[in-house]
């Protein structure tokens, strides 16, 4: 089989999945819990509905990807990596794809995993996913064998793999008996190292070790939310502490082990405290604002351009975060596979002089410029705040909208009533590459093009970015995509949000990741 | 269970000018009337002259000056964004206080015209006292949130959502008045000699329901400015661009540990406000109507 | 007795149909919905839409309401779209919190107002009566959330007496019960205790004026005797009243207060509902919250009626 995942390797992602292999085959020992058992308390920010994760968007990945696993996940820096399939091979034309499944898995009720319950899954998430259009090109899948899976695409799509070991909505593999679970009532049953135990609503969820769990010696150590993986601490409870100052206090006087989200202030507050160990995800949150092209006066590409020229972004960033940021002049992070800073001459450019005559040429007339933000996601909030500011200063109207965030989601998806709107993209880049910009694309465009239809030249490099048969190609084609987002003003990043998370000293092995990981993790006596 | 109080009843023939009545007399001789009126006052002219202050914008950001606590150079302190705190509470003060004088008004209005409607017909006694019920059923945080968050963040959508829940309260006590007043004999006289309902209600009903009212209302003043901070807190209400006292707790909660004072100022401004309602209401309460007991909610 | 406790159960059916389209009606008013909420930043329009569908809240609004009450006559308040559960299962699930934690503080409430009201009013116009009810005043001035914030770091964080916040069951472990539910209980009953301390206040000087307790004290009897036997009967009249009421603010008091604790209470899980636009557990949630307070209302009516004859029994006032 090994050599099936090296061809993979070789042709389609190249220089990707191998730097992932590379990196498992350096760490030579293979992870062992030095310390075994415990009750691990981890407290989140988010109050998490429910655990099912075809349906759900939001954060209950942070429990969930210690409970279920996927065919193909994503590793530390976002590449495809193979987690219940022992294996994929691609048709030549990148049009079929057939997965081997690993062997000895089994499910938390004891069952044998096989390629029934891989379909099974695969149609649930077909039916309810939140994320089902990727798989949009499918025409057929179908299970020949116990451990054989096949997936027919209606074209060739070469990012195929990339789109569907995306986290953001992860498609877990669950059994085929709970396959019919209407949207929201999944019982949670997984193939993870943590099986679940029993939640409270929007309070606690608690989750065990799975003792029957094989993890996957292709691999030393954890990687993304696969590779080699073991449950240390007998069991984790999760607290949902949506108060930022309650979970913080519960984090210093040792009532929890660990808090996901630690805030800014907090984190220079405990820097020397000996008893807590604070790690951060450099790169977590992309905070993005983008323009309404049926709304005058940002139907105007000129207005648009006169806004980006006036805008500084240190100081939006300041706010938004509380000075834990970095600038980015890309929609992708420094060091993802299709990372570029094309056109990342019109990011923070600080010159209102050329806002002004930009404006002047625009025929601008003091129209309103609508901030459409809400509050409950603070730094949105600070970013439009200082951002309005900005605009003041060169002569543009603008004035701030804030609904509370459904609302405002709600409204930025119509075409009247707001000019700009503020989001936070986290898990738009587990999405690789074409995926981050499929925001900006037909049919789903958020920046709100005429008739719907997004710019031709964006357009092009976009579906080059998708079917581009090689990395190169396809990164190329992402660079092209970007500089005309920049040229055109469709998209406007401000720069990356940090993540934080912080756990008591005791707590070894924790690393921060796009959502919490609770394998690997042990107590210290 | 409200009667009339003696005292308004006797004042109304002499027509004595109201700051020369016995009423008035009592009222600054009651020293929680009178400390609850400093202390609104104090609150209420701060808030009305904070344009002549000569205070820096409470929105001007100077991110450089973030988090700094009270000292000579910024009295109170400053936010998250290097806005002035002392201004800030000082504007936000403006705003609570004008959504609980607006809730005030909606429940004068609304709470009068419909208490003594259901109080003085007993047609629509039934209907609307049923749809004052199935309001009042409701825990009143979650029928303003309910509200609130239907009519979108703004300072009037507060003003609704919290008059709303306060509208049934003060119409029933209004109506409970009207009930007693309605069988007085001066007023059975006046309909005995033919004067029609309109001018019954207002000459002779109403000035004779004041009492309660005026009671209630001031303490509708007070759980109003409790309530605009809940909502807020909640992320409802008016928008955190114009800043009200609940705003500025919400806003300062998540530096509770490292800047206390951006949640301790605005939650003692309205302490001291609410404070003060509430001596003002227990003074006219002893004065006007002893034996009142508001209803809360 | 029997006649009047029927006549107030069928006037409350009209109410309660009353409570259910208002909660509808706002709810139809609300802008955004559950798909907006879950699919939270970032998310892509499309998506939205189809997580709509999942959720079949594209069905037009007339449908669900129908839907709505054809269910309700079967008992089934329908199902949570964010839990996945029953309403009735999470409202049943979220109740015993709630009302531990309501219990606890009324009986802070009662315990603390009586005496703090009885004894300002035995000692009228002196510095005890000053200081009680300066602080029963200061207590109905704090916004109950503030306090809350401001108790967890003083208690929790500087001194490390309490818990953060969390909830232990009081069957699984008292103590922890006690610790987890002291500081949202304080919070919930200060306001309570000083608005009852001052109503007692009040009553308690009322009655001390009475006929009946000047002939009491004339005989002798002992003035603790005259206080407990003869005056505190009536004081208790009107705080039975004010109890129904109490417990309808401590409910609604419990949706911040169970935020800031993390308590899995029915307040935060009501509150919780409308931010998420969680129809099915708002409609079902409010129409439960509202019968239960409406019943125990009544109750308590006819506790009233039934130990003072004297209330007309007419359901006004």
């Amino acid at each position: 089989m090994r050599h099936v995942v090296r061809h993979l390797s070789a042709a389609l992602l190249a220089g990707v999945s191998l730097a992932a292999l590379a990196q498992a085959a350096a760490a030579q020992q293979r992870f062992e819990c030095p310390r075994r058992g415990g009750d691990l308390i981890f407290a989140l920010e988010a109050r998490i509905a429910t655990l099912d994760q075809h349906v759900n968007p939001a954060s209950s990945r942070n429990v969930t990807m210690n409970i279920f696993e996927t065919l193909v996940t994503r590793d530390e820096n976002m590449n495809p990596l193979l987690d219940l399939a022992e294996s994929v091979t691609p048709s030549a034309d990148n049009a079929v794809y057939t997965f081997r499944i690993r062997e000895g898995v089994t499910f938390h009720n004891g069952k044998a995993l096989t390629s029934a319950d891989v379909l099974a899954s695969f149609q649930r998430y077909q039916r309810v996913g939140f994320d089902r259009s990727i798989l949009e090109p499918v025409t057929r899948m179908e299970a020949p064998d116990a451990r054989t899976f096949v997936i027919t695409l209606r074209e060739p799509r070469p990012t195929f793999l990339e789109a569907i070991s995306s986290f953001t909505v992860p498609i877990v593999i669950i059994p085929a008996e709970n396959a019919d679970a209407p949207a929201q009532q999944l019982p949670i049953v997984g193939t993870g190292p943590f099986q679940f135990v029993d939640r409270v609503a929007d309070t606690q969820i608690r989750i065990r070790r799975y003792d029957g769990y094989r993890p996957d010696t292709r691999h030393q150590q954890m990687l993304g939310f696969a590779g080699y993986r073991q449950a240390c601490v007998d069991t984790v409870t999760f607290r949902m502490m949506p108060e930022a100052g309650a979970r913080t206090a519960a984090l210093e006087v040792g009532e929890v082990h660990g808090v996901e989200d630690l805030p800014t202030v907090a984190q220079r507050r405990l820097a020397g405290n000996p008893n807590i160990r604070i790690s951060r995800l450099d790169h977590y949150a992309l905070v993005v604002g983008y323009p309404n092209l049926s709304q005058a006066p940002t139907d105007n590409v000129l207005v648009r351009q006169a806004m980006q020229a006036a805008l500084n972004m240190e100081e939006i960033m300041e706010a938004a975060t509380d000075g834990a940021f970095r600038l980015n002049p890309s929609f992708q992070f420094p060091g993802q596979a299709y990372y570029t800073d094309a056109g990342g001459n019109l990011y923070n450019q600080r010159n209102q002089a050329r806002a002004r005559e930009l404006l002047a040429r625009s025929g601008y007339r003091g129209e309103r410029v609508v901030l459409l933000t809400n509050r409950e996601y603070s730094y949105m909030y600070n970013a439009a705040l200082v951002m309005s500011e900005q605009l003041k200063a060169v002569g543009i109207n603008a004035e701030l909208l804030v609904l509370d965030w459904p609302a405002a989601l709600q409204l930025s998806t119509t075409n009247a009533g707001w000019n700009f709107f503020y989001t936070g993209w986290t898990s738009v880049f587990a999405q690789g590459g074409a995926q981050s910009l499929r925001n900006l694309a037909n049919p789903a465009n958020v920046h709100r093009p005429p008739n719907n239809q997004s710019d031709d030249v964006f357009m092009a490099a976009f579906n080059d970015i998708t079917r581009g048969a090689t990395l190169d190609e396809r990164r190329a084609a992402f660079a092209r995509a970007q500089a005309r987002a920049f040229d055109q003003v469709m998209a406007v990043p401000f720069g990356v949000m940090p993540k934080a998370q912080a756990v008591r000293a005791n707590v070894e092995g924790f690393r921060p990741y796009y959502a919490t990981r609770m394998s690997n993790v042990w107590i210290r006596n | 269970m409200a009667a009339p109080d003696a005292a308004v009843l006797e004042d109304r023939p002499a027509r004595v000018p109201f700051w020369r009545g016995p009423t008035f007399r009592r009222l600054i001789h009651h020293r929680s009337f009178v400390i609850g009126a400093i202390l609104v006052s104090i609150v209420l002219v701060t808030a009305l002259i904070a344009p002549w202050l000569d205070l820096p914008d409470p929105n001007r950001l100077a991110i450089r000056f973030r988090f700094r606590p009270p000292s000579g150079e910024f009295l109170l302190g400053t936010d998250n964004l290097g806005r002035s705190m002392l201004s800030r509470v000082i504007w936000g003060g403006q705003l609570s206080l004008a959504i609980g004088l607006g809730v005030v008004l909606l429940n004068a209005v609304f709470g009068v015209t419909l208490g003594a409607a259901a109080g003085y017909f007993g047609k629509l006694d039934g209907p609307l006292m049923r749809f004052a019920d199935a309001l009042m059923a409701f825990p009143s945080v979650l029928l303003a949130i309910g509200i609130a968050a239907a009519l979108g963040p703004s300072a009037m959508t507060a003003v609704i959502a919290l008059a709303v829940v306060y509208i049934p309260r003060t119409a029933r006590i209004v109506r409970a008045s009207v009930l007693v007043v309605r069988e007085l004999e001066f007023v059975q006289a006046a309909r005995a000699s033919g004067a029609d309902d309109w001018r019954i209600l207002r000459q002779h009903i109403m000035p004779n329901c004041m009492a309660p009212l005026i009671v209630q209302l001031s303490f509708v003043f007070a759980y109003a400015v409790l309530s605009e901070a809940v909502l807020s807190f909640l992320g409802l209400g008016a928008p955190p661009t114009t800043p009200s006292w609940g705003i500025l707790i919400a806003e300062g909660r998540s530096y509770i540990r490292e800047a206390a004072w951006l949640t301790i100022v605005p939650g003692v401004a309205i302490a001291i406000t609410v404070f003060g309602l509430n001596l003002l209401g227990d003074g006219l309460r002893d004065v006007l109507d002893p034996r009142l007991r508001v209803e809360q909610g | 007795m029997g006649r009047y406790a029927t006549k107030r159960l069928l006037q409350a059916i009209p109410i309660l149909a009353l409570v259910s389209l208002i909660s509808f009606g706002i709810m139809k008013l609300v802008p955004g919905d559950p798909a907006t909420v879950m699919a939270g930043p970032g998310a892509n329009p499309a998506d939205v839409e189809n997580l709509r569908r999942t959720l079949g809240l594209d069905k037009p609004f007339l449908s669900q309401l129908v839907i709505f009450y054809v269910n309700l006559v079967q008992g089934d308040l329908g199902r949570s779209l964010m839990l996945g559960t029953p309403v009735t299962d999470a409202v049943i699930e979220r109740t015993p919190a709630t009302l531990a934690i309501a219990a606890y503080a009324m009986g802070l409430t009662v315990f603390f107002g009586l005496l703090a009201g009885v004894v300002a009013a035995l000692r009228q116009n002196t510095w005890v009566d000053q200081i009680v009810s300066s602080i029963a005043l200061i207590g109905v001035s704090l916004p109950n959330f503030w306090l809350g914030l401001v108790m967890i770091v003083l208690f929790s964080v500087q001194l490390g007496w309490l818990p953060t916040g969390g909830y232990v069951e009081f069957r699984t472990d008292p103590v922890g019960w006690l610790r987890t539910a002291t500081m949202p209980a304080l919070s919930l009953a200060l306001l309570q205790i000083g608005l009852l301390a001052r109503i007692t206040r009040s009553t308690m000087l009322e009655v001390l004026r009475q006929d009946y307790i000047r002939t009491a004290r004339a005989k002798g009897i002992s003035e603790f005797r005259v206080i407990m036997r003869h005056a505190m009967a009536n004081v208790m009249i009107p705080v039975v009243t004010v109890i129904g009421i109490i417990l309808s603010v401590l409910i609604s008091g419990s949706v911040v207060v169970e935020t800031i604790f993390a308590i899995p209470g029915i307040g935060s899980l009501l509150g919780n509902a409308i931010l998420r636009r969680d129809y099915p557990l708002i409609q079902g949630g409010l129409l439960f919250v509202a019968t239960s307070l409406m019943v125990l209302n009544i109750l308590i009516d006819l506790l009233y009626a039934y130990f003072d004859p004297r209330v007309r029994i007419d359901g006004s006032a």
